[in-house]
């Protein structure tokens, strides 16, 4: 670490209103690890030069192999915002008086659908995302699945248009066709805003747009970016108009006409786009000229824009200097980081709103409560999403997000597994927390303690939890909500070790592997088989992998993988079913029927759940759904696994 | 319940075995004779001057076995006694009810079994004879060319046993009967004269073959279905998982049984698990699901029993071995077979584990963690499984790990009561008979 010491970091743990807990999503392949490098690169942790070629939150070898992020992974920055970019936040929640730092915990995530898990896991502990686009495939199927994931989380948003070197140097798009392709994009992503967010809801209204600077632009292979905030900044004297202002004239609807000076609000013939005008006609003009290489017109072009090359870059042409140039005058680290302190909620604004989300308790009890305000001194509540195998093989850090209190090293806690329930022994250690660190891609430091709303490793819980569970001191405390998934295991391959005697061996290795992914299973058959499933074909592939080479060590068999198909209930059984105790002397009848049209969606968000009260459940059911208020106080299991979509109902009546 | 995945495997509804019990035999009656052997029989009791003696028949033998019992007494002049329906396995002596007659000895019909007995009635055993084509077996034989090879003869067949050795003598060929097979050599090639079936698996576990044949009209070469011990993997894994065990007595007559039902307590209890013994005469679904907080169900029984196949129970049925291999790390090298003496005496030392509990051992059947209790023994907090320990508000409350917490937690509402909500009505007479048929009901 160049910038910062872990003093350094854990003093502003405590400014928990200059937090920003953030993950990077978005479909496969469109760049968000590369994106993360130039993050990375302007908090000092690698050298600038290297950013956009290293892929610091890949960590694992078959990750950089493959260029293909597989674990999501935690890394925190220091960025100091200056006075006049300050003023962009109004919200007082949003910054401490008189600090000008923020501490950025950055998750980057994996974009390929079979590992979506990790992404879910990651949106559970952070409060804004950044939804990253490349501008030239635009929105596709996994961004709306990661994006509706995160408004379902309470996780607000903020655009990057991805790679834009590629729309102007393959594609070489006009500027009008550009700004079109952009316009689309904001668009696309602003309806599926719209779909899954409620405007009045407790998040407001968090559609993202240019104007307001929630919007970037730019390359994260050639580390450069903007929003209009950056450019407007640049006109502000020029034009002397004041910046906010400004940044509304530059995108959209707006034309100027060089000639007359004027704005309009239409298309003319002598007028032109303003964003096309003033930020992409230079952009274009710096390609241009580089690219071809035109020396004398971009000598005379770069001190025009501010631009001062270091000596040594001096000499370079063609797309190496394309890089440099870009990189001087927008650079991307600047410009998303300022993003990221302006626009992505605070701990502190954002758990007001999730604490309902987060929390299955009672809404006022001391847990809740102290998750509303991001208490430091409350009782310690903090989520584990996942576990992070660590250099110790067989063990884990348990990875998560502080959301009330403090965790600390030596401190002893209650572990609770997702199967507690207040009251019940089942799911529950009383331990010590062996240490408490910080994760940073590929390293760990140890920290004495961390308070809420900030994200940490614990060493030794790895014990007591298989993927996820809360954390508390709190003696009545609920557990904090399990993550629902957008995928489930389908896909299922049978393994078996090549040499017989290596069984324990693999047995050993399944558990760890069970463990070290968010998602998969690993289960004994009843026929004895051992099965792995996964939700996809690569996940599987990346999971026997990992089995093979890190968790068993052993040479592997395997099955050719199968998909677990699901049936469903469409229409009411024709006949009654029969059966009998296995005295013969009870008679059970059974039919099947399919249920209401959004009850299953109504178990699986949880508004009808197993754990409700039978009296409040049964008056939902009858007035929402039509059930015989009787009947559906007798349900008597949710299924599968106590929990699913389907409901058993004792519908007996008493004979008389 | 435990079942992660939501649909079975297609191949389990494959394998299932529909029961088919032997359909009765009746023997005609000119051959009664000499089937029964009623000759030998009466000689043997006569010389070793029995009184009381007990005829003991499979149930689908029992048809004949009236006809024995008369020709029987008419040769001795004293009554015998005929034991149907055994309580445990029909291959085995049915010690006890010979000894609710205080029997001096048992003459045993029908097919046996290799376990070893463990009582010491004087008893004979008459087998079932089937006929065997010697002249293919020895052609069979000759086609193997063997310098090691053994033929071990089955029960049924060894009423031919002379004139299979008169056919192959000149080979080099060893014979051994099914019955005696204390000194059959291990790891040599095996020709099992024989019905394939549980026996032939045991003789495979349990004398590990080069290679395994058998033969009753044709020789085949017998290839274990490693089912078998697949599901080993699976029952331990279970074992492991389980909180509470159940071992049902399934056998009063195979040798060793009570040190085993010993030792297995022993093993159970160091790993902190709680047992019960149940001992229900012959173990059915309908009986043993009368015991809910069970998890698994550890059989102890002859090794012919079919129960270990059965997949009606309500919760998985162990070996002794799974019980073993699961929770015992001292025994690790030893081999499956259904019959536990093959083993016993192998076991190893049993390691108490209480300093080394497993923590954050994760099921790979639920994949919850398993292992320790909870919560850290805050001084003097409970110490033993069956104690009663102090909770944090004050109140007493027995220790809810094992069975007493599994009652406690089970709740039972009954009809919902609608106190006032439902006019007072004089009492009526109600349905009458089995729930299985009311007596109203015309169905």
């Amino acid at each position: 670490m160049v910038n910062f010491t872990v003093d350094e970091i854990r003093v502003m743990m405590d400014k928990k209103k200059n937090i920003r807990n953030m993950s990077v999503i978005a479909h496969v392949d469109h760049g968000k690890s590369t994106l993360t490098d130039s993050l990375v690169s302007k908090a000092g942790i690698i050298a600038g030069a290297k950013a956009g070629e290293t892929r610091f939150t890949d960590t694992r070898k078959d990750e950089q192999e493959r260029c293909i992020t597989i674990k999501s992974t935690a890394i925190s920055m220091f960025f100091e915002l200056q006075d006049k970019d300050l003023v962009f936040i109004t919200n007082p929640d949003q910054r401490e008086k008189d600090e000008k730092g923020f501490l950025i915990n950055l998750i980057d995530s994996p974009g390929h659908v079979d590992f979506s898990s990790e992404v879910t896991a990651a949106l559970r502990v952070t409060d804004g995302a950044l939804v990253v686009v490349d501008c030239v495939s635009g929105v596709c199927v996994q961004t709306e699945t990661v994006l509706r994931q995160a408004i379902a989380e309470r996780i607000k948003p903020i655009l990057f248009m991805n790679k834009m070197d590629r729309a102007l140097l393959e594609l070489q798009l006009d500027a009008e066709e550009l700004f079109q392709t952009f316009q689309r994009i904001v668009e696309n992503v602003n309806v599926i805003i719209a779909t899954y967010n409620d405007d009045a809801g407790p998040m407001g209204e968090v559609r993202v747009d240019p104007s307001k600077g929630s919007v970037g632009f730019g390359s994260g292979l050639h580390g450069w970016a903007f929003t209009l905030k950056q450019f407007a900044e640049m006109y502000a004297d020029k034009f002397k108009i004041d910046v906010v202002k400004l940044m509304n004239r530059l995108w959209g609807e707006n034309f100027f006409n060089p000639k007359t000076k004027k704005w309009s609000k239409q298309k003319d013939d002598d007028n032109k786009r303003s964003f096309c005008m003033y930020i992409l006609d230079p952009i274009y003009k710096i390609f241009d000229s580089i690219m071809n290489y035109r020396k004398e017109e971009y000598e005379a072009l770069l001190p025009k824009l501010g631009i001062i090359l270091k000596h040594e870059d001096k000499d370079k042409d063609g797309k190496q200097l394309l890089k440099v140039v870009m990189r001087t005058w927008l650079p991307a680290g600047e410009a998303l980081l300022q993003m990221i302190a302006i626009h992505l909620p605070s701990p502190v604004v954002a758990q007001k709103y999730r604490m309902e989300m987060l929390y299955e308790g009672p809404l006022d009890d001391e847990a809740a409560m102290g998750i509303k305000s991001c208490d430091p001194n409350a009782p310690l509540m903090m989520y584990v999403s996942k576990m992070v195998p660590t250099s110790d093989k067989g063990r884990f850090y348990a990875f998560g997000r502080v959301f009330s209190g403090k965790v600390a090293t030596g401190m002893k806690a209650r572990i609770m597994g997702p199967n507690y329930t207040p009251g019940k022994k089942e799911d529950l250690y009383e331990k010590a927390i062996q240490r408490t660190i910080l994760m940073m891609g590929r390293y760990v430091e140890a920290i004495e303690d961390v308070p809420s709303g900030n994200i940490c490793g614990l060493v030794g819980v790895d014990q007591f939890l298989v993927k996820t569970g809360t954390i508390t001191t709190f003696k009545d405390a609920h557990n904090l909500k399990v993550m629902k998934f957008s995928v489930s295991p389908v896909v299922r391959v049978a393994v078996e070790p090549k040499n017989p005697a290596d069984l324990p061996k693999l047995v050993e290795g399944l558990k760890r592997l069970t463990k070290s992914d968010p998602m998969v299973q690993c289960i004994i058959e009843e026929s004895g088989e051992h099965i792995i499933a996964g939700a996809g074909e690569l996940h599987l592939e990346i999971c026997l992998k990992d089995l093979e080479e890190d968790h068993a060590c052993i040479p592997i068999k395997k099955s050719d993988p199968v998909v677990s198909y699901r049936e469903t209930v469409s229409d009411e059984s024709d006949q009654m079913c029969l059966s009998k105790s296995p005295n013969k002397h009870n008679r059970l009848f059974m039919k099947a029927q399919p249920m209401p049209d959004g009850l299953a969606e109504d178990i699986d968000d949880g508004k009808v759940n197993p754990r409700d009260d039978f009296k409040v459940r049964a008056r939902y059911l009858s007035e929402k759904y039509d059930y015989d208020l009787t009947e559906a106080r007798k349900i008597w299991c949710f299924g599968p696994d106590g929990t699913g979509p389907n409901i058993l109902v004792d519908c007996t009546k008493s004979n008389t | 319940m435990s079942q992660v995945s939501f649909s079975s495997n297609e191949a389990v509804s494959l394998e299932k075995t529909v029961n088919n019990e032997q359909k009765p035999v009746e023997t005609a009656i000119e051959n009664i004779d000499s089937v029964y052997e009623i000759e030998k029989c009466t000689q043997w009791i006569k010389i070793h001057d029995f009184h009381k003696v007990c005829l003991q028949f499979p149930n689908y033998l029992l048809p004949d076995s009236s006809e024995v019992a008369s020709r029987l007494e008419d040769k001795l002049g004293e009554n015998v006694y005929i034991l149907g329906d055994t309580a445990y396995e029909s291959c085995c002596i049915d010690y006890i009810a010979a000894a609710h007659l205080n029997a001096d000895a048992i003459i045993h019909f029908g097919p046996v079994c290799f376990s070893q007995t463990s009582a010491s009635i004087p008893y004979l055993n008459i087998y079932e004879k089937h006929d065997l084509n010697v002249v293919k077996l020895k052609h069979a034989i000759e086609g193997l060319r063997n310098d090691k090879l053994i033929i071990l003869v089955d029960t049924p067949y060894i009423h031919v046993l002379d004139s299979i050795e008169e056919a192959i003598k000149d080979q080099n060929v060893q014979i051994f009967r099914a019955d005696k097979t204390e000194s059959l050599p291990v790891k040599h090639k095996l020709v099992f004269v024989g019905d394939p079936g549980r026996k032939l698996m045991n003789i495979f576990l349990s004398f590990q073959p080069q290679k395994l044949y058998w033969f009753t009209n044709s020789l085949e070469e017998y290839v274990m279905d490693t089912v078998v011990l697949k599901k080993r993997n699976y029952l331990m894994e279970k074992i492991r998982d389980s909180r509470t065990i159940g071992i049902i007595i399934g056998t009063l007559g195979v040798k060793n049984y009570l040190n085993l039902i010993d030792r297995m307590k022993k093993v159970i209890s160091a790993s902190r698990k709680k047992y019960y013994i149940i001992s229900v005469g012959r173990p059915t679904v309908a009986k043993l699901a009368n015991f809910p907080e069970l998890d698994v169900y550890l059989m102890i029984t002859c090794a012919m029993s079919e129960i270990y196949d059965s997949r009606d129970f309500y919760q998985p049925i162990a070996t002794p071995f799974d019980v073993e291999m699961a929770l015992n790390h001292g025994s690790t090298d030893i081999k499956f077979s259904y019959d536990y003496n093959r083993y016993f005496e192998h076991c190893g030392r049993i390691e108490d584990k209480e300093g080394s509990r497993c923590e954050g051992d994760v099921s790979l059947l639920t994949n919850r963690i398993r292992g320790a209790d909870g919560i850290e023994d805050s001084g003097g907090g409970v110490n033993g499984n069956n104690q009663i320990m102090l909770r944090s508000d004050g109140t007493l409350a027995l220790n809810t790990s094992y069975g007493a917490g599994f009652l406690a937690d089970r709740t039972w509402k009954g009809l919902e009561q609608n106190l006032g909500g439902t006019d007072v009505e004089k009492a009526a007479e109600g349905r009458s008979g089995l729930a299985q048929k009311y007596d109203s009901e015309n169905r």
